[in-house]
């Protein structure tokens, strides 16, 4: 059976405690991700930011939800909200109880992670703790896809 | 040391797109048209990438590239980077990563190379950069920092990384030229391997002569560094503090240079990694790997089986008086 590092993206492509927002949208914007890993200034892994949550604190109504008839003030209102806070560090808006899986664990356990999460992407350490990557959904579905075809299993 | 332990780090700051057209006829006004796909190849190109790749190809699971890329087609590079399965660490810029062509003709036998040389880095990248290698080098021992820097970076980057590896206790491998070599002599790196680029200068003095190389390797030595290797024509000379060596292979039949270099560097770094640091073994492992790609069509190593094939015909002799 096939373990995390099989299928898995070695990108050590992270944000630190100290970043700023702005540093963060501007390398999500770059990268085309709207999540990355938060490590200490060793690599190690310490936790998640993503771009839904810097929108929840910006946005005046629950996110998901605009106005029609408000939309252009709700958008202005964001927008200097995001002016206000884009000098804040990531470390107040990290999520720390993210689940990681290692590069050595079996597919499975990184499916039953995801499946249950609902994360789009999951870290991925060493034994260490260092960060060494990520598995996103479209890894977990070209393994599940492999396992229809026969081409892995999942024993 | 085994393994995997530890993660390999290589640094290419002036990474490129490479795209090889091979045509019948290469003439200047005439139209080609490629319509095979053997006859393009796209491929990630920059020296310590290519040395990174060879790593992987001898079984290291755990080597990673760090620069600058930037734009759409950095995504490209990176995407084009980790179908080696080597792990990726770049700084993204907003001007997009230089392209090199290639275009080689069959009949008459032609050769054309475009070099691009434009791509700019801002300062802000460079800062960004030196905090991300101060954090990416954490889990490794010995670095590889190879190859030419882009417009934007000043000379003194080798030396700033090199300085942030003396802090950390890390070994340095540095394959460089110029003036940007020069300088990073200040930080006395562990192992020095000069490159030919423009010119045919160390430290802005003309070589020409074997004993110009013999003086320059000397005063590199002399400037604190531990080992220095320095191309001769097909051969390498090896400098350590007492002692020079002449590295040459046997028999030896030319096809293809691209690629070489870097094997070269990757098996010197095989070689410490399984059996520790000892400078000439490891430059004869080395040249041997060196040997299979220019004998060869390839780029890359394919298994270690290579290597050992042509360990004896690397010869090493010390060469006395100097």
């Amino acid at each position: 059976m096939s373990i995390v590092r099989d299928y898995m993206m070695r990108s050590l492509n992270s944000v630190t405690v100290d970043d700023t927002i702005e540093y963060t949208i501007k390398f999500m914007c770059k990268r085309e991700m709207g999540v990355l890993p938060v490590v200490d200034k060793e690599n190690k892994f310490l936790g998640t930011i993503y771009g839904l949550n810097i929108f929840k604190d910006i946005l005046p109504e629950q996110y998901g939800f605009m106005d029609a008839n408000k939309i252009f003030h709700e958008i202005n209102n964001a927008a200097e909200n995001l002016g206000e806070i884009k000098n804040r560090k990531v470390k107040d808006y990290m999520h720390t109880k993210t689940e990681t899986v290692k590069e050595k664990d079996n597919m499975n356990k990184a499916t039953n992670v995801m499946l249950n999460n609902e994360e789009s992407y999951l870290f991925v350490t060493n034994d260490k703790g260092y960060l060494r990557g990520f598995i996103s959904r479209a890894d977990l579905l070209l393994y599940l896809l492999n396992v229809s075809e026969g081409e892995d299993d999942i024993d | 040391m085994e393994r995997g332990e530890k993660m390999i780090t290589t640094v290419t700051l002036n990474p490129s797109i490479d795209r090889e057209y091979f045509v019948e006829n290469h003439k200047p006004e005439n139209d080609c048209y490629v319509y095979d796909n053997k006859n393009l190849k796209v491929s990630p190109g920059g020296k310590g990438l290519m040395a990174a790749i060879n790593l992987k190809k001898l079984g290291y699971p755990d080597v990673q590239n760090m620069g600058f890329v930037g734009g759409r087609q950095g995504l490209f590079f990176e995407k084009m980077v980790q179908e080696y399965r080597i792990t990726t660490n770049y700084v993204y810029t907003e001007n997009e990563i230089r392209n090199n062509i290639k275009i080689i003709g069959e009949d008459p036998v032609t050769y054309t190379q475009f070099n691009d040389y434009t791509y700019k880095v801002s300062e802000e990248n460079v800062e960004e950069f030196i905090r991300r290698f101060k954090r990416g080098i954490n889990d490794s021992d010995l670095i590889l920092m190879a190859g030419s820097i882009p417009e934007g970076v000043g000379f003194d980057i080798y030396k700033r990384l090199i300085r942030e590896c003396n802090k950390q206790d890390k070994n340095v491998f540095l394959q460089a030229s110029g003036e940007a070599l020069k300088q990073a002599l200040d930080e006395k790196p562990k192992i020095v391997s000069i490159y030919f680029k423009h010119t045919h200068k160390i430290l802005d003095k003309e070589v020409k002569t074997f004993d110009d190389y013999v003086e320059m390797g000397k005063e590199i030595i002399s400037r604190g560094v531990d080992h220095v290797i320095i191309p001769f024509h097909s051969d390498r000379l090896l400098f350590t503090k007492d002692e020079v060596y002449c590295l040459s292979p046997l028999n030896f039949c030319l096809r293809n240079w691209l690629g070489a270099g870097d094997a070269y560097t990757a098996a010197f770094f095989d070689y410490y990694y399984k059996y520790g640091f000892e400078f000439v073994e490891a430059n004869r492992r080395g040249a041997a790997a060196a040997l299979s790609i220019a004998e060869n069509n390839f780029l890359f190593l394919k298994d270690e089986g290579e290597i050992e094939q042509n360990m004896d015909r690397i010869i090493v002799k010390q060469l006395e008086g100097y």
